[in-house]
């Protein structure tokens, strides 16, 4: 059956090169799309937990939800030891957060205002590496204070400026001091810099009488695919009812949610393509298997049953898509590889769609061997079930009537 | 003749039923389809656009020069009142608005975050763009030291209806003032900016808590008729800084152009596998009856009757295939605009995007006239090449092939 269904795709050239085709564009099409679609996504997201995020955080229940200095961790050093001692928690570091007014001269405005152990927050977030004047933070408990780039532009303030903080202390009491400003950074986020201001929490714990407490502790992982696993033993570690250790999953549920809403409109257009495409492969099929209803009538009399003239039409269709599909998937594969190294540039994305938290003008491709072997198999599915028509088409002719057939 | 050729073309174009049936579908779905998304996505960016348009700018806004860059209300419009009564006597100017705005700090007990205080008339926002319809729980006043909070501001600060607030910001004279506040409503304008956060309250009092005079804001929002108001306006007050609508949300533009591009290339992918489709059965339609062309040139019937016919074979065709897309694309149309999909499973997510977790479609006349256009430039074309090769044969050689 393998060798006459060849010899049919190379009698009937028409249709064998419109099924080649409109295979290979549809499979081209599917692998390239989806590559874009995911690779933006992870961009998105890769780039929101970079700059501040963490792959876990460890809360004090209700701190999430409802807030308040009741909220707070209140024993962190018990904390950070059993962290220690869990394998793949590449670094840990705890936050104190808090929301104050910051003022120069004539000018105030409100801010996050965060005490971070500096050393550590380094490595954990790309808080360092953003600074683009003065200098980043040092471990030396001084009163200095490192400022979003929007921060500095509300405020008017330069490198070495003093500015004045208000705020609620962690006793509920009021704290209120000076800062000198000593860098300002600029991570792309827009109201993350048009936001937050950092201290050492060394010195920022004198300040607000929170130490050995904590907004939440931040936790980096060595691999963030084990970040359930990891997760697990941390919540065993721990055993605290009160306290929540959540993955990026948890933390980042909304930026999820809109990259799968994103998706499922991704995919929609894609069925559109692959609906259309899937339709003229049937008609095509139909249209050559209309005209040899009469070669059909002949086999079934010579005594080939139903089953092997579907098997004739299936090796047909697989041969085609097969041959379509492999030579379309390394295309479409090395192109997924090489936008995935080298992002196409738009210039002015970021700063168009700063509002929905995309930070660079960067669009790189996701080039994933699973994600790639499934776009395959569904053009495959899809150019089979095409030949489920025309199939049964043939099969509603008797041998003798198709023999006959004009 | 005439009458006959239709009759002819009319009886071959469904002498193969299961094949002119199986193209009539394709046609038919993917130009439902295809317009349904168009409809869609359409109405996902119209409904931003309107609402934008409709919360905060209008069609255009005039600010004091500076005040957009600075963001502070020492650059505000000093005789605002006066302005507003001279643009509501302009031609083309349909509801003009006052806002005073100031960026400050919003605090409960226990949550703070970042909240701009927005000064508006409640009856004037009303008839600039229909406020009471971005209600999304409690009720639209601001008796009782009332304030209407955004969606995502009362997320944030974890607000309902009843929640006390107090809002902390600079004065016109350099003083930090608090003002305490209760929440009347939560609102949903869709402007990500409004959403996040914004807290409205009355503009007089928004006003004497900033010390500033009643007939002083930051801004005046201004809904037109007439595209050439802009520039009218621009001419009227060049001491300040006058903006489209489309200058302010430079976003809103490129997601114009992003969607007429993305709609425009998936157009013309499906309309060339269409075309694909149509091909294919007229080229193998006119190739099974090319003895019965053969015979009829044979017996002296010009080559123009026989193009004719072939030509409105293929109208018939693409035309049931039309109708039929078009009613089933109309159906879907009108579903998606007045039921709409229902992504509330989604709706954080759709909220801090600033869509609704309902999305509602659109209807307009282009997906059906360019769809109309389209489909019948493929049908024509598709009969090209099977046109030519009935004027290059021999009737006699054609008559006498086998079949």
């Amino acid at each position: 059956m393998f060798h006459f269904a060849l010899k049919n795709i190379l009698f009937y050239k028409g249709r064998s090169f419109t099924t080649f085709i409109l295979t290979f564009i549809s499979t081209m099409l599917f692998i390239v799309y989806v590559s874009m679609m995911d690779g933006s996504h992870d961009s998105m997201l890769k780039n929101s937990l970079k700059v501040y995020g963490s792959a876990i955080e460890i809360y004090h229940k209700n701190y999430r939800e409802l807030g308040g200095n009741e909220y707070l961790i209140k024993d962190v050093k018990t904390i950070e030891n059993k962290l220690a001692n869990i394998e793949g928690v590449q670094l840990f570091s705890s936050r104190y957060e808090t929301y104050g007014l910051l003022s120069f001269k004539e000018y105030s405005t409100a801010s996050m205002i965060v005490g971070i152990d500096p050393q550590k927050e380094a490595e954990l977030s790309e808080l360092k590496n953003a600074l683009t004047s003065g200098e980043y933070l040092k471990n030396d408990g001084q009163n200095c204070i490192y400022i979003g780039k929007g921060v500095a532009s509300k405020l008017k303030v330069k490198v070495s400026d003093e500015i004045s903080f208000i705020g609620g202390a962690s006793d509920n009491s009021f704290a209120a001091d000076i800062f000198r400003v000593c860098g300002v950074f600029k991570t792309g986020l827009f109201e993350f810099d048009a936001s937050a201001a950092f201290v050492s929490k060394e010195y920022f714990d004198t300040l607000m009488l929170s130490q050995n407490k904590a907004s939440y502790i931040t936790v980096k992982v060595d691999d963030l695919n084990e970040v359930d696993r990891i997760n697990g033993e941390i919540i065993q570690a721990l055993n605290d009812e009160n306290l929540e250790s959540l993955t990026w999953r948890t933390l980042m549920k909304t930026m999820v949610e809109a990259m799968e809403v994103d998706s499922i409109f991704g995919y929609v257009s894609l069925a559109l393509f692959l609906t259309v495409i899937f339709f003229v492969i049937m008609i095509y099929g139909f249209i050559n298997v209309s005209s040899r209803i009469k070669e059909f009538g002949i086999l079934r009399c010579i005594g080939l049953s139903k089953m092997r003239i579907f098997s004739l039409l299936f090796y047909e269709i697989f041969i085609l898509s097969s041959l379509a599909i492999v030579m379309a998937t390394p295309i479409a594969g090395y192109i997924c590889h090489y936008y995935s190294m080298n992002p196409i540039i738009i210039e002015g994305i970021a700063e168009m769609y700063k509002d929905y938290g995309i930070v660079s003008d960067e669009l790189p491709f996701s080039f994933n061997l699973f994600t790639i072997s499934w776009n395959v198999l569904v053009v495959l599915v899809l150019n089979i079930l095409s030949i489920v028509y025309p199939f049964m088409y043939v099969y509603s002719f008797g041998p003798i009537e198709a023999s006959k057939h004009v | 003749m005439y009458r006959l050729l239709i009759k002819m073309a009319w009886k071959n174009s469904f002498s193969r039923l299961s094949r002119t049936l199986l193209l009539i579908t394709m046609i038919a779905v993917s130009m439902s389809m295809m317009i349904g998304i168009q409809g869609l996505y359409d109405g996902m960016a119209n409904n931003m656009l309107d609402k934008n348009k409709r919360s905060a700018s209008g069609d255009i806004s005039i600010f004091a020069k500076e005040y957009r860059v600075q963001k502070d209300i020492k650059y505000r419009i000093k005789n605002a009142e006066l302005i507003k009564k001279d643009l509501e006597g302009m031609a083309g100017v349909k509801a003009v608005v006052l806002r005073v705005k100031a960026d400050g700090l919003g605090a409960t007990a226990r949550k703070s975050s970042f909240a701009s205080l927005y000064g508006i008339d409640l009856d004037a926002e009303e008839k600039f763009g229909r406020f009471g319809e971005f209600l999304k729980e409690g009720a639209i006043s601001f008796d009782n030291r009332g304030a209407l909070i955004g969606l995502e501001l009362a997320k944030t600060l974890k607000l309902h209806v009843g929640s006390k607030l107090i809002f902390s910001t600079q004065d016109i004279n350099g003083d930090i003032n608090s003002l305490s506040l209760r929440v009347n409503a939560i609102v949903q304008t869709t402007n990500i900016p409004l959403d996040s956060d914004a807290i409205f309250v009355d503009r007089k009092k928004v006003q004497r808590f900033l010390g500033v005079k009643d007939g002083e804001v930051t801004q005046i929002a201004i809904m037109g008729e007439e595209e050439s108001l802009e520039n009218s306006l621009k001419d009227k007050y060049p001491e300040y800084d006058v903006k489209s609508f489309l200058e302010l949300q430079p976003m809103m533009q490129m997601m114009q152009d992003m969607m007429f591009i993305f709609n425009s290339i998936t157009f013309f992918i499906v309309m060339s596998v269409v075309f694909v489709g149509i091909l294919g059965v007229m080229y193998v339609s006119i190739l099974d009856r090319i003895r019965e062309f053969g015979i009829m040139l044979g017996i002296g019937m010009h080559y123009k009757y026989i193009r004719l016919q072939i030509f409105l074979e293929a109208i018939f065709v693409s035309l049931s295939g039309y109708i039929s897309g078009a009613v089933l694309g109309a159906i879907l149309l009108v579903y998606l605009r007045d039921y709409g999909i229902d992504l509330s499973a989604f709706s954080d997510a759709l909220e801090m995007w600033g869509y609704e977790s309902v999305i509602h479609g659109t209807i307009k006349l282009s997906y059906f006239t360019t769809t109309f256009t389209a489909i019948i430039t493929a049908s024509i074309l598709s009969i090209v090449i099977p046109l030519r090769k009935i004027q290059k044969i021999n009737p006699i050689d054609v008559i006498k092939a086998e079949k």
